[in-house]
């Protein structure tokens, strides 16, 4: 694979045509013959109640309503939408405490929006009305927004398995004092010169996917339960419906729509059990079930908010002897995420910087807020905001330059990763810190804006990260992939890895085009779940490595059978024949060749000469496979640089440009890695400056709308510069790392370093809003 | 909250004007009346409004014009889109602060849908377009079914949502008038991104000479249950030379004569922290502008 045709170069996404004209199909578009609407009822009065009294008389009695479930008309089982279960071993998860504590009809209301029962109706506007007729007693019961609240030993128990409502704590058994780390924190804090401690709190914000969630579910007459839906996690949500509804796994089918945007909003389960629920209760017809906007709001899940307290000693070099570190999350309602977002958000902690010592702890709380759960960075914005900040403090009192001082003390090649024990295989950070200085413009800007008066003050500031390719060893990572050999030597590629319009399928498909040698337009990839075997699904920025690494082993596969037959065909030893321009030929005699076409052609249409015995070929279609698990997790690094531009006089923030830079190891489609930098960005701004989930003192959700919670729009967003930097990973395949999930990290960090290094105030609040500004500028005074 | 249940009602369709008018007097204040309906085909406004019929303008042909008659003023019919104000000349020279509402306005696609009249009988405190032409002054031609009169804007809203015009009554058209060489006005507002509310927005109509104001009008929105003309404040500026001090005081003013709340775009507290320095931008941006 020396020449690459389609590797590196901007092929424009698969998908977009199709997208950019309305012409995809997404779940909500599907019309099938004798469908049936699905309404999930749910509380939106309370935050926190038990029913007393669930009255279900008047909404039968609607013409046109099917029929209604109450929750004892569904499984009984408990379930926990997250995948954390099929991830890692069994006894890890019970070490991690995970539990499953959600119901598809629930009598205890533990967030708003939490569903109390289901209308099946021939339309979704009769579906609507009966609803509207469920009659429901309510007993209100204390309401926890905050960790704070629900941790007072008085208060209100959500599970009896998680006393004090600590969803989870590091385990004891794994890490002794619920911490981990290196070092001994307490005696190397004690020799630091300087230390900063800081409390950070970090916004409730939501994936805010383009496509609400929408499902079709329908039990047929052969006792299938077929599910049509976005999922990020096919192969995951198949099991966990299969567990839930206790199917054997060949039972339930599911059918990968057009994933109108996942950030993490549709990693795992959604609202797939209400709507199977609904499904298997009118056996034979489908059903579907589209949530509102303000349903798929305040019932799935959001990023973790919380409190994360932060202490770092350096020494006046700025050497980092000590860091300590408590991340107390928001769970929300139910379990989910509870064990892996507080994990992980140490993670990125612990890999960042050559700590002397460092002591991560990780704890979640429930609370009467939506689910927390996945979200793109999966804890490393939140980390991001507060270490990020907190070091560029220890620079200011030091007087060290905060991009020199992250060229020193990042970890690099050989310093252990993110997983503790696995050390880092590359690192381009300090080519993308260097060449991002670079394009901001950083030494001339940090001293012209020292020193400011007036209005408008500037401000440039830096952040950078590490993130992962995929989750292993921490998680299970493991890709199938088949590669069909058409008889005309065009290809099907099949496999369940999700596209959740990053472009996955179209890099996908670049790397196998490379591989084969052959064009992208003969080359067809199938996503269905029936046919492919397993892939744990988009998340943790995997799809391109771990995926691609299963494309490529499978391709190498089929080339290996071409070769093995051509050899034969040829009476030529395998070691002689190469593969190029669709031909198989001896790399010593060029004229020995076999077409790729004609191997696949006689493979199947393969004839048997009735007077010889002899054959037209090597019998048997040609199919690739591989079941890939990767070695490495090739960790990509980046450097953002935001320059931003505060009015004193009303707190607004300005920002002016945002140069990313991403150690991408190696583009395979560079114009799609722009595209996540670019989009991560965006999430990352809002974040910083606009967005949050506000709850009013009963719980109920204050903006659970595009008009009432804001993300920025297009003239809202600044000049974005983004610099690829490709230093090929010696381990990946092709040298590529991932980008996906690192988009929404470091700017969260360089906007707000900007912010700071504008008016000499560190914010530890986020968003950063012209009313939190202003507040501050008047306590400070600054002038 | 979102649904998918259309609310019910009864579209009806007048020809004429006077058609309109006796539908209106006709179903006595069972009636909403559609015009760019970015307010009303937002289905939870219209839920909350519950009406028995929708009276749609679509076929009153006349009433989109948007005219300025000079030594009159603007003249701007019920059916005239916000749009319209950006592509009217006259409009950014003499008009300016109708101008820079007519262009933050909402996005394109809602500036081509909104009508300016509608924005009006909104009665929203947050209305941009009203906001202007509160400070520029103006007049409300409402026909009912004995004939027309004429509602001065400083009178029109009563309360939020709530308007002069009578159920009988159909706001044909709005007048704006024809500002004097000395006039000078401006729009500023203030929102969490591009794309949304205002926060806190102001507009003022100032009558210069030289660096004195004769007389002031400014409006501010966001601070009350409907737009505020902050008259104790114009009464400072009324006759005052233009100074940094002055401005000071008249900043000190508004923050006093406006009664803001917290709520999802913003807070009372930052409302009236800012609403002094927007107001004093205003007037400098009113008189800088020429």
């Amino acid at each position: 694979m020396s020449e690459k045709t389609f590797v590196g170069k901007n092929i424009p996404k698969l998908d977009a045509r199709e997208k950019a004209t309305g012409q995809s199909i997404y779940a909500a578009d599907l019309q099938l013959p004798g469908m049936l609407y699905g309404k999930i009822v749910r509380c939106w009065d309370h935050a926190h109640a038990k029913v007393l009294n669930l009255d279900l008389s008047e909404a039968v009695k609607v013409p046109g309503v099917v029929k209604v479930l109450g929750p004892k008309d569904v499984t009984q089982k408990n379930y926990n939408t997250g995948v954390l279960d099929l991830m890692v071993p069994e006894e890890l998860g019970q070490l991690l405490g995970d539990i499953e504590d959600q119901r598809i009809f629930t009598d205890h209301v533990r967030h708003q929006g939490d569903a109390i029962c289901g209308i099946i109706a021939e339309s979704e506007e009769i579906a609507e009305i009966a609803a509207g007729k469920v009659k429901v007693l309510y007993e209100p019961l204390p309401v926890y927004l905050s960790a704070e609240e629900s941790a007072r030993p008085d208060a209100f128990q959500f599970d009896e398995r998680k006393p004090g409502n600590r969803a989870f704590q590091l385990p004891e058994q794994m890490f002794p004092g619920n911490a981990y780390g290196w070092g001994d924190v307490d005696v190397e804090m004690a020799k630091a010169d300087l230390i900063v401690e800081e409390t950070f709190y970090l916004p409730k914000v939501k994936q805010c996917q383009m496509e609400p969630h929408a499902y079709v579910a329908h039990y047929d007459q052969t006792g299938r339960l077929n599910c049509w839906t976005s999922t990020q996690m096919p192969k995951c949500v198949q099991p966990k419906l299969a567990r839930l509804f206790e199917l054997p796994l060949s039972r339930v089918n599911l059918v990968s729509t057009t994933i109108g945007g996942g950030f993490g909003a549709r990693l795992g389960m959604v609202f797939e059990p209400e709507t199977c629920a609904m499904a298997l209760a009118v056996p034979g017809r489908p059903v579907k079930v589209q949530s509102a906007r303000e349903e798929d709001w305040v019932a799935s899940e959001s990023r973790h908010p919380g409190k994360y307290w932060m202490k770092l000693g350096v020494m006046k070099d700025g050497t980092p002897v000590a860091m300590d570190a408590h991340f107390t999350s928001n769970a929300g309602a139910y379990f989910t995420h509870s064990s892996g977002v507080p994990f992980t958000t140490g993670s990125w902690l612990t890999g960042m910087y050559k700590f002397g010592a460092i002591r991560y702890k990780g704890d979640t709380f429930y609370t009467n807020q939506a689910p927390s759960g996945a979200f793109r960075g999966y804890g490393n914005p939140q980390t991001n905001f507060a270490l990020e900040q907190i070091v560029d403090q220890a620079c200011n009192q030091l007087n060290i330059d905060p991009v020199d001082w992250r060229k020193k003390w990042h970890k690099g090649v050989g310093d252990d990763g993110w997983c503790i024990g696995v050390p880092y295989s590359s690192c381009a950070l300090d080519e993308c810190l260097e060449r991002g200085a670079e394009a901001i413009g950083w030494k001339e800007k940090r001293a012209r804006y020292a020193n400011q008066s007036g209005t408008l003050r500037r401000g440039v500031g830096v952040g950078v990260m590490t993130h992962t390719s995929g989750a292993m060893p921490m998680l299970l990572e493991h890709t199938t992939c088949t590669v069909k050999m058409n008889e005309d030597a065009s290809v099907v590629i099949t496999l369940s890895c999700s596209d959740l319009g990053q472009g996955s399928h179209t890099v996908l498909k670049q790397i196998a085009a490379d591989t084969l040698g052959m064009p992208m337009d003969e080359i067809h990839i199938l996503v269905n779940m029936d046919a492919a075997g397993f892939d744990i699904g988009s998340h943790a920025s995997r799809t391109t490595y771990v995926g691609g690494g299963a494309v490529i082993k499978a391709c190498e596969d089929v080339k290996r059978q071409l070769i093995e037959r051509a050899a034969i065909r040829l009476g030529i030893s395998e070691e002689e024949l190469e593969i190029e321009d669709r031909q198989v030929f001896a790399r010593h005699d060029r004229d020995k060749r076999l077409s790729v076409k004609e191997i696949c052609h006689t493979g199947v249409y393969n004839f048997t000469n009735p007077e010889t015995g002899e054959t037209n070929g090597v019998p048997g279609q040609i199919k690739g496979y591989a079941s890939h698990f990767p070695g490495h997790n090739s960790p990509p690094f980046g450097a953002c640089f935001a320059e931003i531009e505060v009015d004193i006089e009303t707190g607004v923030v300005n920002v002016l440009e945002l140069v990313i830079a991403h150690d991408i190891g190696r583009a395979i489609n560079p114009m799609a890695v722009e595209g996540q930098l670019q989009g991560g960005a965006h999430q990352a701004l809002g974040m910083i400056l606009t967005e949050e989930t506000c709850y009013d003192k009963k719980g109920l959700c204050r903006n659970n709308s595009f008009t009432d919670y804001k993300m920025l729009g297009p003239v809202d967003m600044p000049k974005l510069t983004t610099i690829l930097v490709e230093q090929p990973d010696p381990i990946a395949p092709l040298g590529m790392k991932s980008v996906g999930e690192a988009g929404p990290v470091n700017p969260v960090g360089a906007t707000a370093n900007a912010i700071s290094h504008a008016l000499g105030i560190m914010f530890t609040e986020a968003p950063i809003t012209p009313e939190r500004i202003l507040q501050a500028l008047s306590e400070q005074k600054v002038a | 909250m979102s649904s998918r249940v259309l609310p019910q009602f009864d579209l009806l369709t007048p020809q004429s004007i006077s058609e309109a008018v006796a539908m209106l007097a006709q179903y006595q204040g069972q009636v909403a009346v559609l015009a760019g309906g970015t307010d009303l085909l937002v289905w939870n406004y219209i839920r909350k409004l519950k009406p028995d019929y929708v009276l749609r303008l679509s076929n009153l042909d006349g009433l989109d014009y948007l005219n300025y008659v000079p030594g009159e003023g603007l003249r701007i019919g019920a059916r005239a889109k916000v749009a319209q104000l950006l592509e009217h000349p006259d409009v950014a020279e003499k008009f300016p602060a109708l101008h820079q509402a007519a262009s933050t306005f909402a996005t394109p696609q809602i500036r081509n849908m909104a009508t300016i009249v509608g924005n009006v009988l909104r009665a929203s405190p947050a209305g941009d377009c009203s906001c202007a032409i509160l400070a520029l002054g103006g007049q409300v031609l409402l026909q009912g079914p004995g004939g027309q009169r004429l509602v001065d804007i400083d009178d029109f809203w009563v309360a939020y949502g709530v308007t002069k015009r009578k159920y009988d009554e159909l706001a044909v058209e709005l007048r704006i008038p024809e500002p004097t060489s000395a006039t000078r006005s401006a729009f500023i507002r203030m929102t969490r991104v591009h794309e949304d509310l205002a926060k806190l927005n102001v507009a003022v109509r100032l009558e210069m000479s030289q660096d004195t104001c004769s007389q002031a009008r400014i409006s501010m929105g966001c601070v009350g249950p409907t737009l505020v003309r902050l008259k104790q404040t114009e009464k400072l500026l009324n006759g005052k030379k233009i100074t940094d001090e002055l401005l000071q005081q008249l900043a000190a003013s508004a923050q006093d004569e406006i009664t803001p709340i917290d709520d999802q775009r913003s807070t009372a507290d930052y409302r009236r922290q800012v609403a002094g320095v927007i107001l004093r931008r205003v007037i400098e941006q009113a008189i800088e502008t020429h």
